[in-house]
């Protein structure tokens, strides 16, 4: 089944992998963050990718870097409540880093808070 | 702005006297590690010569170089996945190897060049790189001997390049803000 990317630098990185014959999987698992006094799941968090040989998720984000605090708590409060899960953070920085390094010429913007 | 001008440069990030202390400080743990044996040192095309080349002549034990080529991902890239564009002139069963890479980010190239040498049943085979970026790293490699972690900026010089510009600087320097800010707007995204 073809995978269906929300945002089109994960359908890129997706390439990236490929090529380099990394295995991925997309948002294969939702990690819940905080929970309600009656017990529901409040707040939760889905990483962009799983790397299983590396067992390692990532989570790529074009958000400006003023907007990025909502995202680097969901991460802080992941490595927190699941210390054994390794996730790594690819903000906008490493996100161009990554396109300029690998000559990738993806249509994309700057993402308001509510939409990376 | 032309490319490999000097107005696309910005800051100084190491010195070459920096770097020269650093290799020389490599070559001696690397001559300590092997002593005894014979080394053979695999550089990978093109980056990695010109610290190859300084790495050579700072270990003292025998040494063998050899080089080898990948063809990476890009709009260029001929193939659907990695693959080397120019392999080994001599086998590595039963010798010591030591890859020799100028940077390492992602790993991701580095980690099929290590997983193709493994299987060609080398005695050892490890790791030396001279510039490190541990924070954007996918593919966990072993590296024994490290030079420097760089800042997060796209620097250029001792063997980095810009669009196969400026590897022949001597220091290892920043690109200008102007560069990457028009590099940035090619692939539409947001410089900040």
């Amino acid at each position: 089944v073809p995978v269906v990317f929300a945002h089109p630098i994960e359908a890129e990185f997706a390439r990236i992998l490929d090529f380099y014959r990394v295995r991925w999987e997309y948002e294969p698992k939702t990690f819940p963050l905080e929970w309600g006094p009656d017990g529901l799941v409040k707040l939760c968090f889905t990483p962009d990718f799983y790397l299983p040989d590396q067992d390692l998720f990532v989570e790529l984000t074009t958000l400006n870097p003023r907007l990025m605090h909502r995202k680097n708590r969901k991460v802080r409060k992941l490595r927190d409540l699941y210390p054994a899960v390794r996730v790594k953070l690819f903000a906008l920085r490493d996100v161009r880093a990554l396109m300029l390094k690998y000559g990738a010429v993806p249509a994309v913007e700057a993402q308001p808070e509510s939409a990376a | 702005m032309s490319p490999g001008s000097a107005e696309g440069l910005g800051e100084v990030v190491l010195t070459s006297r920096q770097i020269r202390a650093r290799v020389r400080q490599l070559g001696r743990a690397i001559s300590r590690d092997y002593a005894g044996q014979e080394l053979r040192l695999v550089s990978v095309l093109k980056g990695g010569v010109i610290f190859l080349a300084d790495l050579a002549r700072a270990v003292t034990v025998p040494v063998t170089l050899d080089f080898l080529s990948v063809a990476g991902y890009g709009p260029g890239a001929h193939s659907s996945a990695v693959r080397l564009t120019k392999d080994l002139d001599e086998s590595i069963v039963g010798r010591h190897v030591l890859i020799v890479e100028d940077v390492v980010d992602t790993g991701l190239t580095l980690g099929y060049i290590y997983e193709d040498l493994q299987r060609r049943r080398p005695a050892s085979l490890k790791v030396c790189i001279l510039f490190d970026r541990p924070h954007r790293r996918l593919v966990d490699i072993p590296i024994e001997y490290h030079g420097f972690e760089l800042p997060d900026r796209f620097v250029v010089g001792y063997g980095l390049d810009w669009r196969d510009h400026y590897r022949h600087l001597p220091d290892l320097v920043a690109l200008s803000p102007a560069l990457l800010r028009e590099a940035a707007g090619e692939i539409a995204l947001p410089f900040g």
